[in-house]
């Protein structure tokens, strides 16, 4: 529900970082705040509880310029993971354009992603909205963690468990080193500008 | 045994606080069957000390205390990002109950004024005006505020009526006799409709059957506090310990009675959240919110 202003050329959209609690989605927008200065073009909020788990969201406004005549705003929002949030994540969820998934590359987090990614694809269909149309990459983060020897899922396990059927595009990532955070978030805004000019034919 | 205490010490650094105990219970189990660190007393004491840390910390997260009282800019901000609509009314009054689902109710008590008092959708705000009082636990201050409305022009006569029964039907929920003022002059007819929220009848009260968990096979009748499109939300009390693990996230309720201030209808429902409330006189009570199925036919009873 990308908000179009004909007049003004002015394309804002939603992006929203989705996957299992403790996955590294609000350490990604922390990366692009601090990495990414240039182009935020507001203050980052977070509403917090015990142990910096995400209570209602994370927020950060991006401006991209202008692209093809137009002025894209960007809105970055990440859903709090655990379990119990689940009627919150479905409101910051609500007017979705694009999704990046941040899934946890940790062996003991494994069904955590694939429950997290079915959460992802009942809470579109509520908007009626499908897990295979929406613009939607994949991020395999924590990858740092293979140098410490702690378990990690190997990313040909993870491709074949949680993107074997989407088929979309997937980065190995480190968002606490900041390793194919940009790439994520690249990927993403392509792909949902792509999705919104055949929409909104702008840009005819 | 080292990298498992490694394991488990990144585990705790990084909130996954079950994950991290699991490893340390390991390494208690692997030392005490072990000889040669059977004597360690000193190493065996401090994995305990860990263990019960992380159970604390755990059973902190378990009655976490949400809803904690936001500064203005972010109560704004919170306003502005979840209001959709095209049509600038129905958008106010989202961002009015967005406020109000994120716990934020004194504020959004003066949102839900200030929108009646502008004339935006005047029965929604006025209802959730009153709501607000009640989710506050301030019943005198509702009744007060429905007094004052009586005398004043805000409200028309039919509108008055319908709030009366609806608020008449809420305090008859919670055991509170009163007489409210007669709304007198008008039309006397009933509502032929009663207030909708984008579509879905006002419920005071649901009936729900418990088909698992500690209350298993009981029915519950509890009060509604809250209520957005198909979204209700009840309070419970933190002393209902068992009526608080009957409710987990997720599971589906069938054939739930809703009862609105004109008639009953039957419908599934789906336990969408749990969080508990963190200021005001109801503090440490929990607050549940449950999914109506919108594509579940409604049978009106
Ligand atoms: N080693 C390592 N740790 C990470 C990485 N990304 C996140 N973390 C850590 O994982 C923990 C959780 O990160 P968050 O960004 O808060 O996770 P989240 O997905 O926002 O969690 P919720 O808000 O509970 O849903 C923190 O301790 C982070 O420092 C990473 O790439 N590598
Ligand atoms: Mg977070």
């Amino acid at each position: 529900m990308a908000n179009f202003n004909l007049k003004d050329r002015v394309i804002e959209c939603k992006i929203v970082y989705y996957g299992p609690g403790r996955g590294g989605k609000t350490t990604n927008l922390q990366y692009i705040h601090k990495a990414f200065k240039k182009q935020t073009t507001g203050e980052m909020v977070s509403i917090n509880t015990k142990g910096d788990r995400t209570l209602f969201f994370d927020f950060l406004p991006l401006g991209l310029g202008k692209i093809k005549g137009c002025e894209i705003k960007v809105q970055l929002y990440t859903v709090p993971g655990q379990v119990r949030y689940s009627s919150t994540r479905k409101m910051v969820l609500k007017g979705v354009d694009g999704v990046v998934f941040v899934a946890d590359s940790l062996s003991v987090r494994r069904k955590e992603n694939m429950l997290s990614l079915k959460d992802l694809q009942q809470n579109l269909a509520e908007q009626k909205k499908s897990i295979f149309k929406i613009p939607l990459v994949l991020q395999y983060n924590k990858r740092d963690l293979a140098k410490e020897s702690i378990p990690l899922l190997s990313v040909k396990l993870m491709e074949r468990e949680l993107n074997r059927k989407l088929k979309i595009p997937s980065f190995p990532a480190s968002a606490l080193k900041g390793t194919g955070v940009g790439a994520t978030l690249q990927e993403c805004l392509k792909l949902t500008l792509q999705h919104l000019q055949r929409e909104l034919k702008w840009a005819g | 045994m080292k990298s498992l205490v490694k394991e488990a010490e990144l585990y705790r650094t990084q909130g996954l606080l079950e994950e991290s105990k699991e490893r340390y219970l390991e390494v208690l189990q692997l030392i005490e069957k072990n000889q040669r660190f059977q004597n360690n007393k000193k190493a065996i004491n401090v994995i305990k000390d860990r263990i019960v840390g992380l159970e604390k910390d755990l059973a902190e997260i378990d009655q976490e205390t949400e809803a904690p009282e936001l500064s203005g800019k972010v109560q704004d901000l919170i306003k502005n990002l979840f209001s959709f609509s095209q049509n600038k009314d129905a958008a106010e009054m989202e961002g009015a109950v967005a406020l109000a689902r994120f716990g934020q109710y004194e504020r959004a008590l003066a949102e839900f004024n200030r929108l009646l008092d502008k004339g935006t959708l005047p029965l929604i705000a006025a209802k959730n005006v009153l709501r607000c009082h009640l989710a506050l636990s301030s019943t005198d201050a509702a009744i007060d505020q429905f007094r004052k409305w009586l005398s004043g022009e805000l409200l028309s006569k039919k509108q008055l009526r319908d709030i009366r029964s609806f608020l008449e039907y809420v305090l008859k929920r919670k055991g509170i006799q009163t007489k409210l003022p007669e709304v007198v002059g008008g039309t006397s007819q009933r509502p032929k409709e009663a207030g909708s929220e984008g579509g879905f009848l006002d419920v005071c009260s649901v009936t729900i059957r418990l088909e698992s968990g500690p209350c298993k096979g009981s029915t519950k009748e509890l009060d509604v506090t809250f209520q957005s499109g198909n979204v209700i939300s009840l309070i419970i009390s933190a002393k209902d310990k068992d009526l608080v693990d009957s409710f987990v996230p997720g599971i589906r309720l069938r054939g739930v009675h809703f009862f609105s201030s004109i008639c009953v209808f039957r419908a599934n429902g789906i336990v969408s959240e749990w969080t508990s409330i963190k200021t005001g006189p109801r503090r440490g009570d929990y607050v549940l919110s449950i999914t109506i199925d919108r594509s579940d036919k409604l049978d009106i009873l």
